[in-house]
């Protein structure tokens, strides 16, 4: 699916604008480093994907799905569409790794057998095989990251959104977690990665979108730039 | 179908992972629900007591020589709010007279020919209609003389209606209150778990399947609440029946089996009821707001 924002702002107070004026284009199966210092409006970006938030003035579809009229009993319909690592992780400390990445399947009413065997397959991917009765608090950061991961993969999603994926990650781990959302991406997944990891992105050459502020400042495709919005 | 399984889990999950929680709302549910029912048993054998007074307050009308007393018997049991009409005749009504006067029974015998009239005992449904009957009776020309205590038909009828209202009011606070108790159970097990819904929301699960848990919780605390709630009342109804009998034998509780088992049954529903639909709304406001986009 691929994700379309045009003239996209979005306001949070009269002093916070978070996007300004966005104007991107992910298509179906691209693998986008979403770059630029930290405040510069990646979070909002993804949050708008995932219509956590609703933007104040411009349009942003998915797919067909125009995200301003969806309607609140479709939401789960779309977000299932979607695989997301979240910044904070968003992990239920009160499951084990296996529950964590079970449930999400499991609100989809997919019989126990099937999830069985899914869950088990993307904890192996992770290479959380031996972890997976261990609850997040007994986890290493790097290892949560990918019970996170593995959560997001464990749908099968079309997009893939994974918002700083390797924060604070050593290099050995963070090329590991790169190598993983590429072979994703390799399956025809649409990927996003907001990351501050300027080495990953330049290790592993993809297109790359950047935020300043809240505008778009960068948008490398190819080797060619895109400078303030102008192709 | 496999939904369900989870659903049930994720209930069973709810109930135990906090169940110091539980039993705290648990206690609290049965208390509340105990109380209602207290109340409610107690206003209902309030009206019982009056009603029975009710029934034994007689209207005895007497009538002129000559008129058909069976006649007019018949004619004003057909009336609604007459509950039953015995006919004395004046052989009766002397035979009574002498046993009032006992060692001067005698004297009764001086009079000759029984000079008593016909008589009508009237017994009816509840006290306020005493009036009206009494109205309706002085107008029958074959009514000579009505005799009937006013006052205590007054004062029954307004016990009555107050005994209706203060145990209307009192269920009315009684199921205000624990819908007011659950409802903030089942707030403080979401907002413990205002996380797990968050992500639950941004995973795609339905409003529904989030829903179902809590609403079960809901459902089983006041089923819960509501049995045992029943069971000490019944237990501790049972032995005041006893102690009362003993006791204080001219207070009668109401020993109606089939009514009795209707009234445990109705506290069960409400309990049943007002858990269902408190923590339906607790969870549906609290989705409703963790789905809000900003
Ligand atoms: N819910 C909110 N209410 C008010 N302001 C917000 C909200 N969310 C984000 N902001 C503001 O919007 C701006 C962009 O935030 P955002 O989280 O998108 O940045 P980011 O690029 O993800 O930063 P980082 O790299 O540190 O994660 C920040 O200035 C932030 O304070
Ligand atoms: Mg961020």
């Amino acid at each position: 699916m691929e994700i379309r924002l045009a003239g996209i702002t979005k306001v949070f107070s009269p002093e916070i604008v978070a996007l300004e004026d966005i104007f991107l284009t992910v298509e179906k199966g691209e693998f986008v480093y979403l770059i630029g210092t930290t405040g510069s409006g990646k979070t909002t970006l993804l949050r708008l994907i995932t219509r956590e938030i609703v933007p104040t003035r411009g349009q942003i579809s998915v797919g067909n799905r125009n995200l301003r009229k969806i309607r609140s009993s479709e939401l789960p319909y779309y977000r299932r569409n979607l695989g997301v690592v979240f910044q904070d992780f968003k992990l239920l400390n009160d499951l084990t790794v296996f529950e964590n990445v079970a449930f999400v399947i499991e609100a989809m009413g997919v019989p126990p057998r099937i999830v069985q065997t899914r869950v088990n397959e993307v904890i192996d991917l992770v290479g959380l095989w031996r972890r997976r009765f261990l609850k997040p608090m007994q986890l290493s950061g790097g290892e949560r990251q990918r019970v996170a991961i593995a959560r997001a993969m464990a749908n099968s999603p079309s997009i893939f959104l994974a918002d700083e994926p390797t924060g604070n990650l050593d290099l050995h781990t963070s090329e590991e977690i790169i190598r993983l959302l590429l072979s994703i991406n390799a399956a025809g997944t649409t990927v996003v990665v907001a990351t501050h990891d300027q080495y990953l992105v330049d290790a592993y050459r993809q297109r790359v979108v950047e935020l300043h502020d809240g505008r778009l400042k960068r948008d490398e495709k190819r080797g060619r730039y895109v400078i303030d919005g102008e192709l | 179908m496999g939904s369900f399984r989870y659903i049930f889990r994720d209930t069973l999950r709810l109930i135990t992972r906090h169940w110091g929680l539980s039993i705290l709302t648990l206690l609290t549910t049965v208390t509340v629900l105990f109380l209602l029912g207290l109340s409610s048993l107690f206003a209902l054998n309030l009206r019982h007591m009056v009603s029975r007074v009710e029934g034994e307050l007689v209207v005895q009308a007497y009538l002129k020589g000559g008129s058909d007393a069976t006649a007019l018997a018949k004619r004003i049991r057909s009336v609604s709010y007459v509950r039953d009409v015995r006919v004395i005749s004046p052989e009766e009504a002397l035979d009574r007279l002498r046993a009032k006067l006992g060692n001067q029974a005698r004297a009764v015998t001086l009079l000759g020919e029984n000079p008593l009239p016909w008589g009508l005992e009237i017994q009816v449904e509840k006290a306020s209609f005493v009036s009206m009957l009494v109205r309706d009776l002085v107008a029958l020309p074959s009514v000579e003389e009505v005799v009937y205590s006013g006052q205590l038909a007054d004062k029954l009828s307004r016990i009555s209606v107050l005994a209706t209202r203060v145990s209307a009011v009192i269920m009315l606070l009684g199921a205000v209150i624990s819908s007011l108790v659950i409802f903030n159970t089942i707030r403080i097990a979401l907002y413990s778990r205002s996380e797990e819904i968050r992500v639950m929301l941004l995973v795609g699960a339905t409003r529904t399947y989030i829903a179902f848990p809590f609403v079960l919780q809901g459902l089983f605390l006041g089923t819960i609440g509501a049995a045992v709630a029943n069971g000490v009342l019944a237990a501790g109804y049972a032995y005041a029946v006893n102690v009362l009998k003993l006791t204080l034998p001219f207070v009668v509780l109401l020993r109606n089996t089939p009514f009795l088992i209707k009234f445990h049954l109705i506290l069960l529903g409400t309990g049943m009821t007002l858990g269902w639909m408190c923590s339906w709304f607790a969870v549906s406001r609290f989705i409703s707001g963790a789905n809000r986009p900003e």
